[in-house]
């Protein structure tokens, strides 16, 4: 009896740090804004409990949809770009190729530098008035005056294109994996009832792969619908919030914009816990539908 | 036949040298960059620089405050390794060893902080906190959160638990070896692997991250990280003039992280293709 006490003793303090860590900073803050969605709270003075009236607010809210309906268009773009071209250096990198660790290690250096700092970059970049890219445009008469990168008309393809540069190596790498444990003999008994490359793609490759590209392409759908950084950065939701996407405008009802700069946002905390509940809800059912559709993927016949 | 098989592969290796060049050629324009003048990269349209010039280096370090930044920046990324570590290592040491009530539920607490999305919300009850506690005035706010979201570092090292032999426990026990005694001198070390993985992503995560950082120096300039002095640059009134600033700034960044990943692009990748078997 006294060793399961000592035991159990043992256990907890070990436990300790982690548990209260996580409870106080991980879990608290989801906590407190479920409580202060039906509060009007600014974050001074008290706060007032007004039931769902932040909900009936939501739903009036044109800049929060517009947010939304962006969130979609980015992510529909980054993964349409992205998920095909990853899967396609996958399937080449996986068939014994000569400097293949070189290529593959090239396509996922990406994902280990910061993407707040690579958006600084992609601004010098993309700047449309004497940014790097519009001066070799101009340098090579390919465009008189060079493209407006991040003017009203190009910005949302602008940061869509910077996401897929960040995120094809890590998709790449996770297609790589799924492709490993497709058993090398399928290939050559295909090969040697004369299947050529693209049939076997076509027939062994993309059906085996199913389960993992279901999950892949999950992990892919969350991730774009979360991302805001590297938006944040390069264009901070304009031009005249053509790229604001809904985690965006949900960060500057908390915080003002980046180095204290001017906000046209007041922060609303209640508002903002509220608008967090349903950006929450649009990304779970949002999973929930793409799960559904895709279970296809997940029989191997 | 032959022909086309030819064919083939130079289309193939044109599309992956190609594509090869477009993943690199942004770092490469921040290394190339950071020599030249301000000039020199806003009208200069060159890839490589006339003269290399250091000075925007030591201007950076001395005048952009960089030294400031790199420094916190370390301060934040190894403190966040280190605690991290401790404090996965314990959880996942007594989680994997042991049976005791509520371990159920701290292990799907910890799932659960892994899959909920909703992005900007928790760090001002986070920022509140930390000022109640009296610890916004320091880096230990950013540090004590960073450690706080340890938990795909938990189940990194649970599934390296596993893998090391319950036996090696029991023959301590019988030696008369404590619990925690066990823990340290024996598990520790056979952990190593895990370990240095784990120290790899918390790193990464830590020196990269932005608004974390971002919020709580937003009153303490002298607080700020690499990351957010970078992007202050651009929010900056004089921003024009602070393109060759920026371009050192970011290589100082980039460049730790860039010669960990050439010396340990195997353990970056071992983790993101680990992630996928669960």
């Amino acid at each position: 009896m006294n060793n399961k006490i000592r035991n159990a003793t043992f256990a907890y303090s070990y436990l300790f740090p982690s548990a209260i860590l996580t409870l106080v900073l991980g879990i608290y803050p989801i906590a407190w804004a479920f409580r202060y969605m039906f509060y009007n709270y600014k974050g001074y003075g008290t706060a007032r409990f007004i039931g769902l009236d932040n909900f009936t607010r939501i739903m009036h809210d044109t800049q929060f949809w517009d947010s939304v309906l962006n969130t979609f268009v980015y992510a529909g773009g980054k993964l349409l770009l992205s998920i095909p071209l990853s899967l396609l250096l996958a399937a080449i990198l996986n068939r014994g190729l000569r400097g293949k660790h070189v290529l593959r290690a090239v396509f996922f250096m990406p994902t280990v530098i910061s993407t707040a700092v690579m958006a600084v970059v992609f601004f010098t970049i993309f700047n449309s008035y004497n940014g790097i890219l519009n001066q070799f445009l101009i340098k090579f008469n390919i465009s008189a005056a060079g493209i407006d990168w991040l003017g009203p008309k190009h910005a949302m393809l602008t940061v869509i294109l910077v996401a897929v540069w960040g995120a094809v190596g890590n998709y790449m790498l996770l297609f790589l994996a799924g492709l490993q444990n497709i058993p090398e003999d399928v290939y050559e008994s295909s090969s040697l009832d004369g299947a050529n490359k693209i049939q076997q793609f076509r027939f062994i490759t993309l059906p085996m792969l199913g389960p993992v590209m279901q999950m892949i392409i999950m992990l892919a759908i969350i991730t774009a619908l979360k991302g805001y950084e590297s938006i944040m950065v390069l264009t901070e939701g304009g031009p005249v919030g053509k790229t604001e996407v809904m985690f965006l405008y949900l960060y500057k009802l908390f915080f003002p914009l980046g180095g204290g700069a001017a906000s046209t946002q007041v922060q609303e905390f209640g508002y903002g816990s509220a608008v967090s509940f349903v950006t929450a809800i649009i990304v779970g059912m949002v999973s929930v539908v793409y799960f559904y559709a895709s279970r296809r993927m997940n029989r191997i016949d | 036949m032959r022909i086309q098989k030819i064919f083939g592969n130079t289309v193939l290796w044109v599309f992956l040298l190609l594509f090869g060049l477009i993943t690199l050629i942004p770092v490469i324009i921040t290394i190339l960059g950071s020599f030249k003048t301000n000039i020199e990269l806003t009208t200069g349209a060159t890839l490589l620089p006339d003269k290399w010039h250091l000075s925007n280096y030591s201007e950076a370090w001395e005048q952009a405050n960089f030294s400031t930044y790199t420094l916190n920046s370390l301060i934040v990324a190894l403190s966040a390794v280190v605690g991290t570590l401790l404090v996965a290592s314990m959880a996942a040491y007594v989680v994997d060893r042991m049976d005791f009530f509520g371990k159920k539920i701290y292990v799907s607490m910890q799932a659960f902080t892994m899959f909920v999305a909703v992005g900007a919300v928790v760090l001002r009850p986070q920022f509140d906190l930390m000022v109640k506690l009296d610890l916004h005035s320091s880096l230990w706010g950013v540090i004590l959160i960073l450690i706080s979201a340890h938990a795909s570092i938990f189940f990194i090292l649970l599934s390296f638990m596993k893998g090391i032999p319950k036996e090696l426990d029991e023959a301590a026990k019988i030696d008369g070896s404590s619990l925690g005694r066990t823990f340290w001198r024996i598990i520790l070390p056979l952990l190593g692997p895990g370990l240095g993985v784990g120290a790899l992503f918390t790193f990464r995560g830590a020196w990269n991250e932005y608004l974390l950082p971002l919020v709580f120096t937003m009153t303490k300039p002298e607080l700020q990280t690499l990351t957010v002095g970078l992007a202050n640059l651009k929010y900056g009134i004089s921003a024009a003039s602070q393109t060759h600033y920026m371009m050192a700034g970011a290589c100082l960044s980039i460049l730790p992280i860039l010669v960990a990943y050439v010396f340990a692009n195997k353990s970056f990748m071992q983790m993101t293709a680990g992630s996928l078997k669960g």
